[in-house]
């Protein structure tokens, strides 16, 4: 019964989107997560140079690492969506790269069940380009409550933000980890708590580099890295929580 | 309304398969699961039954480690209970096969569920472990049991968690003809025992060592003073070396192979952590060709990356 009931369904959203490509792992929720993030009637291909790379498993379904390689893209890079098929909300973020510079973006979430995981990246020419990924789960990442610290190091620790500036083959690379407990409102009684907004600058220019919405998939305490196009000496990131708390550090001159 | 006659029909045609299957399984299936265990003489009066390098899956039921037993004149010292009670079970029949000496002591060497889930088998009043193990085996047990449930299924069948009653110290156990020395380590879980037989050099070094077998970090401390504690253990007075997982070695290959992979490990580790790569590109690297007999290695890094590397990234961070 459900699998027919699915199988209509996926008729029914590639009926109506006659260029769509098919999806290379056969996920149910293809057309129906393309169209809810990236829009109706948009133009996609399937493109490896996306360079999507999520583990064959997640080890902890809390905290599994995610990479939007791009160095081998070869267009401009306008916006990276990312998203898990099988999360119970499955957006992870969206990345709007103001300079059409960004390399690499890379962020960690949690799992529901073993899952397809995608990455979309707009080009200038407004093409989506997807490539994805295929986790395995015990699960549970999305609705286990969070190990609480048992003494007050929480408290203290909250919001702590630390970062790093690298080069890497003449790009310019920054790191950035905040500790913050990312609820998001799924957990029993738990108010949602979260980071909904990052911004990424060039202290020097005062150019925005990036701009990012995270959301429901983004995991406990997290960890950026983004890379950037080219040297860049003085860097500079600013963070939002959906109750006012503000995050901010700048970055000075890359290690070698 | 034509849904719901359609679900009742799925839900007859899915009680009846059931009763087919349980039908089927009652005669040869899960009944008549059994690991085959079979005891290898490695010294005069001392055993070991050696399992696969795999990792756990339905096919193996667990038996993915070694343990062994030694007789001593004055009763049999065991070594670890394996992954299950089913486990438990055979090994013990398998020991009352080889020897007519009682069991007199089952040493538990860590808290890992494949090392600590046959004790059932076994009487309590046999069972030791090293006090922190045990306090770690109290605290982790129930979640280690409910994954065991779901990787290797039925083969857990009867298995409860079992802490040890008694508890035992480092230094050394003289017993009959033998003298065992009791050693306390901790790089693979933080408590974490080691039994050399002095009398024939058989070391036991369950987890602390693994041999063409990737080592496994969910519960260790650090793999530096992993690395420090298997300097130690190339000290002692062996003969031959039972790895926890992997095969039975007379010569000191074990060692400097675990010496090698830690030190990789580290330098990756650091290494990328300096460099500013993600998790995900750490969980790329290039296994190095020296590695190419160490079962699991790619399996084994992902997993290490996931318990380890936040914490060499962090170090690598400054605070604002
Ligand atoms: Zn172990």
């Amino acid at each position: 019964m459900r699998r027919y009931w699915l199988c209509a369904f996926t008729l029914f959203a590639s009926a109506s989107w006659a260029d769509l490509p098919s999806d290379p792992l056969g996920s149910p929720l293809w057309a129906y997560n393309i169209e809810r993030y990236l829009g109706q009637e948009v133009t996609v291909v399937v493109d490896e140079r996306v360079g999507l790379s999520v583990p064959d498993f997640a080890e902890d379904s809390t905290q599994v690492p995610l990479a939007v390689n791009l160095r081998e893209f070869p267009h401009k890079v306008n916006k990276v969506v990312t998203w898990v098929d099988m999360n119970p909300v499955p957006h992870l973020f969206t990345a709007n790269s103001t300079d059409g510079q960004l390399k690499l973006v890379s962020l960690n979430f949690r799992v529901q069940q073993a899952s397809s995981v995608r990455a979309a990246v707009l080009d200038e020419q407004g093409v989506w380009h997807i490539d994805s990924g295929y986790v395995d789960a015990a699960g549970g990442g999305c609705t286990a409550p969070r190990e609480v610290l048992s003494n007050s190091d929480w408290e203290s620790e909250f919001g702590t933000l630390k970062s790093g500036l690298f080069s890497d083959r003449g790009n310019t690379r920054i790191k950035a980890s905040l500790l913050h407990p990312m609820d998001s409102g799924m957990v029993g009684n738990v108010p949602a708590f979260f980071v909904g907004d990052v911004e990424v600058r060039n202290e020097s220019s005062d150019n925005l580099l990036l701009t990012m919405t995270l959301a429901e998939s983004a995991a406990e305490n997290p960890m950026f890295v983004f890379e950037f196009e080219g040297g860049i000496p003085h860097l500079s990131i600013h963070m939002k929580d959906n109750n006012g708390y503000q995050f901010e550090g700048a970055i000075g001159e890359a290690s070698p | 309304m034509s849904r719901l006659r359609s679900h009742h029909r799925n839900i007859a045609w899915l009680v009846a398969v059931l009763f087919w299957a349980l039908a089927f399984s009652s005669g040869t299936g899960a009944s008549g699961k059994s690991y085959s265990l079979e005891a290898t003489p490695v010294a005069e009066g001392v055993w070991v039954v050696v399992g696969s390098t795999d990792n756990f899956s339905k096919a193996n039921g667990g038996n993915i480690l070694n343990t062994g037993f030694i007789e001593t004149g004055e009763g049999v010292v065991v070594i670890d209970t394996g992954p299950s009670r089913r486990y438990g079970e055979e090994f013990r029949a398998l020991i009352e096969s080889h020897t007519s000496e009682p069991i007199v002591k089952v040493l538990i060497t860590h808290h890992h569920p494949d090392h600590a889930f046959g004790s059932q088998a076994f009487e309590p009043n046999t069972l030791y472990m090293l006090d922190e193990s045990a306090s770690l085996l109290e605290q982790d047990g129930e979640a280690f049991s409910d994954n065991m449930y779901r990787m290797i299924g039925d083969w857990m069948r009867g298995t409860e968690v079992t802490v040890p009653m008694n508890r035992v110290q480092p230094g050394l156990l003289s017993l009959g003809n033998r003298q065992l020395r009791l050693i306390a380590m901790q790089g693979h879980t933080g408590a974490d025992l080691v039994v050399l037989d002095e009398t024939s050099g058989a070391l036991f070094a369950s987890d602390m060592v693994f041999f063409n077998r990737a080592l496994t970090t969910p519960q260790t401390p650090g793999v530096a003073l992993w690395r420090s504690e298997i300097r130690q253990l190339a000290q002692l007075p062996f003969s031959l070396v039972v790895p926890g997982h992997g095969p039975v070695i007379r010569d000191d290959r074990a060692f400097l192979q675990m010496i090698d992979y830690l030190t990789w490990l580290d330098d990756v580790l650091a290494g990328s952590a300096a460099r500013g790569l993600s998790a995900s590109e750490v969980i790329d690297t290039a296994i190095p060709e020296r590695f190419s007999e160490v079962e699991g290695a790619r399996y084994e890094l992902v997993r290490t990356v996931s318990h380890l590397y936040a914490d060499y990234e962090k170090r690598a961070l400054n605070r604002h």
